[in-house]
């Protein structure tokens, strides 16, 4: 028979309980806790050649360090050993697989060649890859570019297809990039036009242009937070009208910060909160869950 | 027929007894009438429809489930599959919740069912089943002992005025209803179905008094006997006047056009904007549930009946066997087919319920404003036409 | 001009019979007269681009069977092609065709969706059920090649997981034998139907330069006069091969979407027949490592589905299994987008007439 247990201490070494009603800490939980990506994954010329460039020279940079060290070995090999083998380059691995990744190479399209010579100095980069034409234009001309898509003979793009913005956390100088895909009915064509933009930064909307920018938009600033100058009616769409935070940002985890996670569960006996009360209570602490030793 | 003295408890009781019994038929047709509407819909949509009541094979219902299984194997009787769903359905609606809406005008809510059920029923008042005597109580019956139990419960000179302005009075019942649910569907269902309901009221009047143009009488036993087209007899039998054969032109269009209407009046395709489901939920009866809403149900189908008998009572020779005013090519001494006949009135009603049941399958349905355009723009012309037709056969023949 | 009290706000749905899903409408009514009308989405959003950044390309495909859930081959298509547009993959001639097949019989059972639900909304009741016996048998033909009827994963990166099964190609033949008289009897039900032509003549028209402005794609484009096809205009998988004509109609109404629909569905009949006759003999999957680590690429690729334009916009990290950027062009988002457009000043019947005629899945919709 187990002696009469002792109650719970309360006193300096007991964690403080609670006064009230329990608040959860459910960002601190440990399912919500996300990596953020390392590396910017935005497609582009410079960047491209840069890797390409630099690829070449740390390959090039090890092939002399392999004979560096084939030198090192043979200078210091003791008498009567027999010299090792002298390094072969390594060359590039074939396979026979059906696949060939595209690469961006540079603009060799006539529509693109037009759209470079009218922009001039409001476009950044422009390229191709994988066969279609991306031209990332100057955040602050915008509009012009989409008005010059739309309305020049020979471009005549006249329909947005989509509109869609990425989050790249670990971009230095930007942190948005905002995709516009053209098409153009007529000429059976499809264009692609980028802005990257810093947090905080509201581009022009573009329903000033294509009128159905109007629900891309209030779906980007939903799930990105990217507000967009004179939008007619800049709500969220398709969260909750009262919903905190912008979901397909890299910080917010897939499980979500746990907004609705217990509202839509009736509780009306009160028997959830009242075991969540006893959980939170004993422990006296937030809700992690104590690791087995 | 030479009419008994009968005194007032005679005449009391023998009214009672027959309303029993009509009320009787017309509250056993309403649910065999849902029960062939599931089942003619079901058919006609390459569907066997309910065949089954309550699921499972267990207990009373579990027994009836298994008998309709072995029904299903036999050839004809498998269309019957599924008869005990017309009680199942009656049994659903009294054992529903009963609610009432929080802020809806609660007399008026109670009270608009009752309104159009109690119409609907009281048509059929007047209605003449049989020209005649059905039987003769025997002398060793209590109080109505050799009193003759009549074809027609109150044979009036004006059943048809009264037919029309009763079945007008049902119209109450659902505008009340939908306004006293204080809910946005159910009041857009009857605003819809008020004005569409007085609208075809009025085409509806015109077509029916071509009948009475033709019989000139609004009494429907004389109505029926003459739109059969028998002649009229004096009391030595001689023969008084007899309906022109070329009347059956304006009768014939005058039953399409009744019908048309009737398919209004009663909110049936493809007039059933009121009720249409896919668009206000479920009209002017949303907030109606139970014993209530049932209420409602056995009076749509009630009145459908009505229009069905109507239909069949003037422009479809009633109780004798050929339509339109053909009856008088059978001479009277043929035993069964010249003879007047409760079961060919109970076969035209039915097969005219059919073809409601076939047109809500078959058609979608109006929009509003159109529903009102057919009856103002084409009927109500189509209905004078008709009207001046049978007046100007009548009277130049 | 009005007060307060001329206008009645109700609001239709999310739980309505007609609104396809969830959707809701407010709506702002004059009587019958619909004076605005605010289409609110979300209620069926359940994050899909958000969870496949957290999957591998592999594992994505299953979520777009559930976007839109009537037509998941489509889905699936745009899906397997957009993958390997990201990666470069060529995929085998046999496995285009039977791609190309399955999409046009997803097609038809799209579009018989669309035919009886819309005809059902109308009132014609009858041709609900008809046209749901037809789509039995185009999901028993989805079931005996993958395994299920609506959610279908039916396509690999790279081709298809297998070839058909014996005894497929008999029944989609006996398919496609039968399929001409039951879209006669659709016909003959509904195109000369006096009732029919009254409710879809004149009824939510969009006309073309709306529609191009509004982004609106797919037969609601076509009805409209603009004869943009995907499959002609960018062809993919095997249309570049195949014969069929692209249905195109000038009046914008409901009943020349009717008109355009129905003849889709002849022409999908048509190409499956191409299909069937022409199938070249090969491999069905192409030879690809087993695990597949993208580059840094991005790319947009649009497949024709029933309903319109499907893009997809894919970015790829460098060595990462998952996709960094997962984005779904859904049709329906544009076309709902030009309800209020097609709708306001119109009779409240007529909205019921246009979420029809607009073909609204709210699963692809919200996502």
């Amino acid at each position: 028979m187990t002696p009469e247990s002792e109650p719970i201490q309360s006193g300096p070494e007991a964690p403080e309980a609670p006064a009230g009603a329990y608040i959860y800490d459910l960002k601190a939980a440990p399912n919500r806790q996300v990596e953020l990506p390392k590396t910017v994954p935005l497609p582009g010329l410079q960047a491209y050649l840069a890797d390409q460039k630099a690829a070449l020279e740390a390959d090039e940079a090890k092939w002399q360090k392999q004979l560096a060290d084939y030198e090192a070995k043979l200078q210091a090999l003791p008498e009567g050993k027999e010299a090792p083998k002298p390094p072969v380059r390594a060359a590039a691995k074939k396979d026979d697989y059906d696949m060939k990744t595209p690469v961006p190479s540079a603009p060799q399209d006539a529509d693109l060649l037009r759209l470079v010579e009218l922009l001039g100095e409001r476009m950044e980069e422009a390229f191709e890859q994988a066969g279609e034409l991306t031209c990332q234009v100057a955040k602050e001309h915008l509009l012009e570019a989409l008005r010059i898509c739309r309305e020049d003979k020979q471009l005549k793009y006249e329909m947005l297809a989509d509109e869609a913005a990425t989050h790249y956390p670990a971009a230095e100088g930007f942190a948005f990039s905002v995709v516009y895909h053209l098409t153009s009915l007529s000429r059976h064509k499809r264009l692609r036009l980028r802005i990257l933009i810093p947090e905080g930064f509201e581009p022009e909307s573009a329903c000033a242009v294509y009128r159905n920018a109007d629900w891309l938009e209030r779906e980007i600033f939903d799930m990105d937070g990217i507000r967009f100058a004179h939008h007619p009616d800049m709500v969220r769409i398709l969260c909750p009208d009262d919903w905190e935070a912008h979901p397909l940002r890299k910080e917010y985890p897939v499980v979500g910060w746990g907004q609705r996670d217990i509202d839509f569960r009736e509780d009306r006996s009160g028997r959830l909160a009242r075991i969540a009360q006893e959980k939170a209570g004993n422990l006296g602490i937030n809700l992690k869950v104590p690791k087995a030793e | 027929m030479t009419p008994i003295a009968m005194t007032l408890t005679q005449t009391l009781v023998i009214a009672l007894i027959q309303c029993v019994i009509v009320a009787g038929f017309v509250l056993t047709l309403v649910p065999l009438t849902t029960f062939a509407e599931r089942k003619v819909l079901g058919y006609l949509q390459q569907r066997l429809g309910a065949t089954r009541v309550a699921g499972g094979l267990i207990g009373v219902t579990g027994g009836l489930n298994r008998g309709m299984w072995a029904m299903g194997k036999l050839p004809f009787v498998s269309i019957l599959r599924g008869l005990p769903f017309f009680v199942a359905d009656a049994l659903k609606l009294f054992l529903k919740e009963d609610t009432v809406p929080a802020r809806a005008d609660r007399v008026v809510f109670l009270i608009a069912p009752a309104i159009s059920a109690a119409a609907s029923l009281l048509v059929f008042s007047v209605v003449c089943f049989y020209p005649g005597t059905l039987f003769t109580f025997p002398a060793w019956v209590p109080v109505i002992g050799n009193c003759p139990l009549t074809g027609t419960i109150a044979d009036i000179n004006v059943g048809l005025i009264f037919m029309t302005g009763i079945a007008s009075v049902g119209i109450y019942g659902i505008v009340l209803g939908g306004w006293a649910s204080n809910s946005k569907y159910p009041l857009l269902g009857g605003l819809r179905s008020a004005a569409q309901m007085v609208s075809y009221e009025v085409p509806l009047a015109l077509s029916l008094l071509t009948p009475v143009i033709i019989s000139g009488s609004l009494n429907f036993r004389e109505m029926t006997r003459t739109l059969a087209g028998l002649p009229t007899l004096d009391a030595s039998g001689q023969v008084l006047s007899q309906m022109p054969v070329l009347e059956l032109i304006p009768l014939f269009i005058g039953f399409f056009l009744y019908l048309t209407c009737g398919f209004a009046e009663t909110n049936r395709m493809p007039f059933d904007m009121p009720e249409a489901e896919n668009e206000l939920v479920a009209g002017f009866h949303t907030e109606y549930s139970g014993m209530r809403f049932s209420f409602f149900y056995l009076a749509e189908y009630a009145n459908m009946i009505v229009v069905a008998t109507l239909a069949s009572a003037f422009f479809l020779g009633s109780h004798y066997l050929l339509p339109f005013g053909l009856q008088h090519y059978i001479p009277e001494s043929i035993p069964v087919l010249g003879r007047p006949n409760l079961l060919f009135f109970l076969g035209k009603i039915i097969s005219l319920l059919f073809v409601f049941i076939w047109v809500r399958g078959t058609l979608p349905r109006y929009r509003y404003d159109q529903v009102m355009a057919v009856a103002w723009k084409y009927l109500l012309p189509l209905a004078i036409l008709n009207l001046f037709l049978a007046a100007t056969i009548r009277y130049c023949l | 001009m009005f007060d307060a009290t001329d206008f009645m706000e109700i609001n239709m749905g999310p739980q309505h019979p007609s609104t396809h899903g969830v959707l809701r409408l407010k709506l702002k009514l004059s009587g019958e007269t619909v004076m605005a009308c605010r289409p609110v989405i979300g209620y069926l959003h359940r994050g899909v681009e958000k969870i496949c950044e957290n999957k591998t390309f592999f594992q994505t495909q299953v979520w777009t069977d559930r976007m839109d859930y009537c037509s998941a081959v489509a889905n699936n298509l745009g899906w397997a092609e957009s993958v390997e547009k990201l990666f470069g993959i060529t995929v085998p001639r046999r496995a285009q065709y039977i791609r190309t097949m399955l999409a046009e019989y997803n097609r038809l059972a799209s579009h018989l969706i669309w035919l009886a639900t819309h005809a059902l909304d109308i009132g014609a009741m009858t041709v609900f059920l008809y046209a749901f016996r037809e789509r039995e048998q185009i999901l028993d033909l989805f079931e005996s090649f993958c395994g299920a009827r609506l959610t279908t994963t039916a396509f690999r990166i790279g081709g298809l997981r297998e070839d058909f099964p014996p005894g497929f190609e008999k029944q989609a033949r006996a398919f496609l034998d039968r399929f001409p008289s039951c879209i006669e009897e659709y016909e003959i039900l509904l195109t000369e139907n006096r009732i029919w032509k009254k409710r879809t003549i004149g009824v939510a028209k969009l006309n073309a330069e709306d529609a191009i402005a509004l982004g609106v794609t797919g037969p609601v484009l076509r009805a409209a006069g603009v004869p943009f096809d995907i499959r002609k205009a960018f062809p993919y998988a095997a249309y570049a091969e195949m014969d069929f004509e692209v249905p195109t109609r000038l009046e914008a109404d409901t009943y020349a979407r009717y008109q355009v629909r129905l003849e889709e569905m002849k022409q999908s009949a048509r190409i499956i027949r191409q299909c069937l006759d022409g199938l070249p003999e090969g491999p069905t999957m192409a030879k690809l490592p087993k695990i597949l680590r993208s580059e840094v690429n991005e790319i947009y690729h649009a497949t024709e589905s029933p309903k319109g334009e499907l893009g997809y916009y894919l970015v790829g990290e460098k060595g990462s299994l998952n996709p960094y950027r997962f984005h779904v062009r859904a049709p329906g988002f544009a076309n709902l987008q030009a309800l209020p457009h097609m709708v306001e000043g119109g009779l409240v019947a007529d909205i019921i007439a246009a979420i029809g005629t607009l073909d609204v899945v709210l699963g692809e919709i919200d996502r």
